[in-house]
């Protein structure tokens, strides 16, 4: 060894007491550039806690963890993004992919601290220096990785469609259905907000690998009405859509609907669950609709041998008479029908509870029984003169449509109310070659019906006049008389009478209108028909609705609450069978899909009571 | 008709609810399903309260109601006055007859203190027509959300 290898270590002893190089900063105040990717900032407000920048992370720098303040609601998760950043490799894919573009990043990069936890955090929800910051990496304008448009949906042209009752929707074909399915980020905000949490991310993911009988599975777990559904549906998933938050939602109807027809009916057997041993257990549904033959599904599902009673000639209920077939056509119906029927479903149809067959007897001859009537009873418009004869019920005018009907509506027709059932009674009026005017007390954005039968009303012709408060209907004088009827409206303004109500119409002095029409129909609410309850049933009613649990068994009145599910058959108040209800007569949703959800509720909850009180 | 004292003004308020608790007991008599009877007997055991509560005020010898009148919909001017078969009543029918009722109460007792020329009777019938149109508001903003939610 030479000596040289010896001494060498202590030649930097001379350095020893030299100023050092090393500074405190690393670099001395020197700002990052503009579009510098420095530290995460998080618009906590904008963000929905859609997890797609936790999707994206290849790092797995991302986690979704509740925040305080920010609970969990339709369309938000009430999570928002937590950033590690002993793993982020700051490439910012997690502020491009954002759908609602909520993150971002300060060109701030100085960040010191001792203690390693503390540069895993919530940024926008967790106070930093940064916040708020106008500097740092932004997705550029314009610039998405995801499409913001939705593939569009082919339609019959407005002027053709309103000839006519073919479907106004024609459907996706299979390219189009997998690119719109393409657009999703799988982040299942939606499945909170559809009533019946349906599957959502999983069946478009089956739409994207083409797998159709994996899809039709999926739907039928929580849904056995695709094809009605796939068409008419409130679809409030689309309202929640992530991909919404910067662009069209994700058509996530349409898609259901393309799962749906591509599946025949023949071939569902072999794809669905088949009916559980046959339990012994008989129950009774009152209501052939959506809610009744969705609890009749899931009950013949877990082997109950079930029977609906329905009081018209079909089933389908208000999906058959209160919608068109250019929205629902029959045969899409038929077939969610069909397969339900096909379980060994029975269905009296013509057979009206109360009047054919008493409730008590269905009490006494079934296990359960579950009532989901609707909503049958239109609402009279309650002015002088709404029992003219002119004056006709939307219920009734669509009821008379699908039963093929002459409905007789005349050239002139007046549509009263903002609801579906206004928006389908104007456009079958149209379709019958009427003009027709829809008046409506509020604005248009104010109105209850589904944005898009607004928007299809109009284009097809319906005339909307909005702020039109009903004052009387009149025989109409002259040579018009007992062939029109007078409709007395007034000009109303919208006016905010208290803090934190929605504004009221306030009549506009003197602004008074008449004006002749041939028909008018009243479309301002419907309600239930409960005459086939009397007293001696004893079943808790409020307001005209039953009085049900958190299962869907109603109250027995005489005894106070109803038993506890589970309890012993004597423990029971009344050795009738217990009675549960769902739908349109115990939500305040009026949906299809709520009725679905609550059918399938009430179908566990039956299953629950009947197997725990081990009759 | 003039009223010269504070006990003659609740006699009479005590009187109309009394009455309105008639009213519902002869169409409960009169219905014909659950449903009705239900809501019948909701309605009228609102009006037993208003009694109670009148009563209570006559014995104190004060009256302990808000003059603050509810916001005015209305909707009660609008709605058609016409009485309906009692045996097929619908939701909405019972609600009409309810909002008539109580506009009509709040209609005569705005009258009475108009026409009332001692003070303190004036304000007991002002305060009983605020009472009445607050009765009127409950049962319109329940018309507005269960029966006219499309209009």
């Amino acid at each position: 060894m030479d000596i040289k290898d010896f001494i060498a270590p202590f030649a930097v002893w001379k350095r020893a007491f030299e100023k050092p190089f090393t500074v405190k900063k690393p670099i001395d105040e020197r700002p990052g550039a503009p579009r510098y990717r420095g530290f995460h900032i998080n618009d906590a407000q904008k963000c929905i806690g859609c997890g797609t920048c936790e999707a994206i992370c290849m790092n797995k720098a991302i986690d979704l963890v509740p925040a305080a303040g920010y609970a969990a609601k339709e369309g938000d998760s009430g999570l928002r993004p937590r950033v590690d950043y002993g793993r982020c490799c700051w490439c910012a894919l997690c502020v491009d992919v954002c759908p609602s573009g909520s993150l971002g990043m300060s060109n701030e990069y100085v960040w010191i601290d001792s203690d390693p936890e503390v540069f895993r955090y919530t940024p926008g929800v967790e106070a930093k220096p940064w916040d708020g910051s106008p500097l740092g990496y932004r997705r550029a304008e314009g610039y998405r990785l995801l499409e913001e448009q939705r593939v569009e949906m082919p339609e019959l042209d407005y002027k053709e469609a309103v000839q006519t009752f073919l479907e106004l929707v024609r459907g996706y074909s299979r390219q189009q259905a997998e690119k719109e399915a393409d657009r999703c980020v799988s982040c299942g905000v939606c499945i909170a907000s559809c009533p019946a949490h349906m599957d959502i991310p999983g069946y478009i993911n089956a739409v994207r690998e083409g797998d159709m009988q994996n899809g039709l599975r999926l739907l039928y777990e929580t849904n056995p009405f695709p094809e009605a559904c796939g068409r008419i549906c409130t679809h409030r998933c689309e309202e929640a859509c992530a991909i919404g938050t910067g662009g069209d939602p994700v058509a996530i109807r349409w898609l259901k609907r393309y799962i749906a027809d591509q599946v025949e009916l023949a071939d569902y057997g072999k794809v669905l669950p088949r009916a559980e041993a046959d339990s012994g257990k008989k129950i009774a549904v009152v209501g052939a609709g959506p809610g009744g033959l969705s609890a009749a599904y899931y009950l013949a599902l877990l082997g109950h041998s079930v029977t609906v009673f329905e009081k018209d000639s079909e089933a389908g209920g208000m999906l058959r008479y209160g919608i068109p077939e250019y929205r629902l056509p029959y045969p899409a119906l038929d077939k969610d029908i069909g397969y339900i029927e096909s379980l060994g479903v029975k269905i009296e149809r013509g057979t009206a509870v109360g009047s054919a067959v008493a409730l008590a007897e269905l009490r006494s001859r079934f296990d359960a029984v579950y009532l989901s009537t609707g909503l049958p009873a239109a609402y009279s418009l309650e002015v002088p003169g709404d029992k003219h004869p002119r004056v006709l019920d939307g219920v009734a005018v669509l009821a008379a449509a699908t039963r093929g009907e002459p409905l007789g509506l005349g050239k002139r027709v007046a549509v009263v109310g903002g609801g579906n059932v206004a928006m389908d009674a104007a456009r079958t009026a149209l379709r019958n070659g009427a003009a027709v005017d829809i008046l409506y007390r509020r604005r248009k954005e104010d109105m209850p019906a589904d944005p898009d039968e607004i928007r299809e009303a109009i284009a097809e012709g319906a005339s909307l006049v909005e702020k039109a408060i009903p004052l009387e209907v009149r025989d109409a004088a002259g040579a018009i008389a007992g062939k029109q009827a007078l409709f007395v409206w007034n000009e109303a303004r919208m006016v905010q009478k208290e803090d934190g109500k929605r504004p009221v119409p306030e009549a506009i002095p003197g602004a008074v209108h008449e004006d002749p029409y041939d028909s008018i129909i009243a479309a301002i609410g419907q309600g239930p028909d409960l005459s086939f309850i009397g007293e001696a049933d004893r079943l808790e009613l409020r307001r005209f609705k039953p009085v049900v649990d958190g299962f869907g068994r109603i109250a027995e009145a005489a005894a106070g609450a109803a038993a506890e599910p589970g309890a012993p058959a004597s423990a029971s108040p009344s050795k009738a069978a217990a009675v549960f209800a769902g739908g349109d007569l115990v939500n305040d949703r009026k949906d299809a899909i709520s009725a679905i959800a609550d059918g399938h509720h009430a179908a566990q909850g039956i299953d629950r009571w009947l197997d725990r009180k081990g009759s | 008709m003039d009223f010269s004292t504070f006990d003659e003004a609740l006699d009479l308020a005590i009187g109309r609810e009394a009455a309105a608790v008639q009213f519902y007991t002869d169409l409960l008599a009169l219905a014909s399903f659950a449903a009705q009877k239900s809501v019948l007997e909701e309605f009228r055991a609102m009006e037993t309260g208003h009694v109670t509560m009148l009563t209570n005020i006559r014995m104190r010898g004060r009256i302990e109601l808000s003059a603050t009148a509810a916001v005015d919909l209305a909707l009660a001017r609008r709605l058609d006055a016409e009485d309906k078969a009692t045996a097929v009543m619908s939701f909405q029918d019972i609600l009409v007859s309810a909002i008539k009722k109580e506009e009509r109460a709040g209609d005569l007792y705005a009258d009475l203190a108009a026409a009332a020329s001692v003070p303190e009777v004036k304000e007991i019938f002002q305060r009983l027509a605020a009472e009445e149109s607050r009765h009127r508001r409950y049962f319109e903003e329940l018309y507005e959300s269960e029966i006219s939610r499309d209009n």
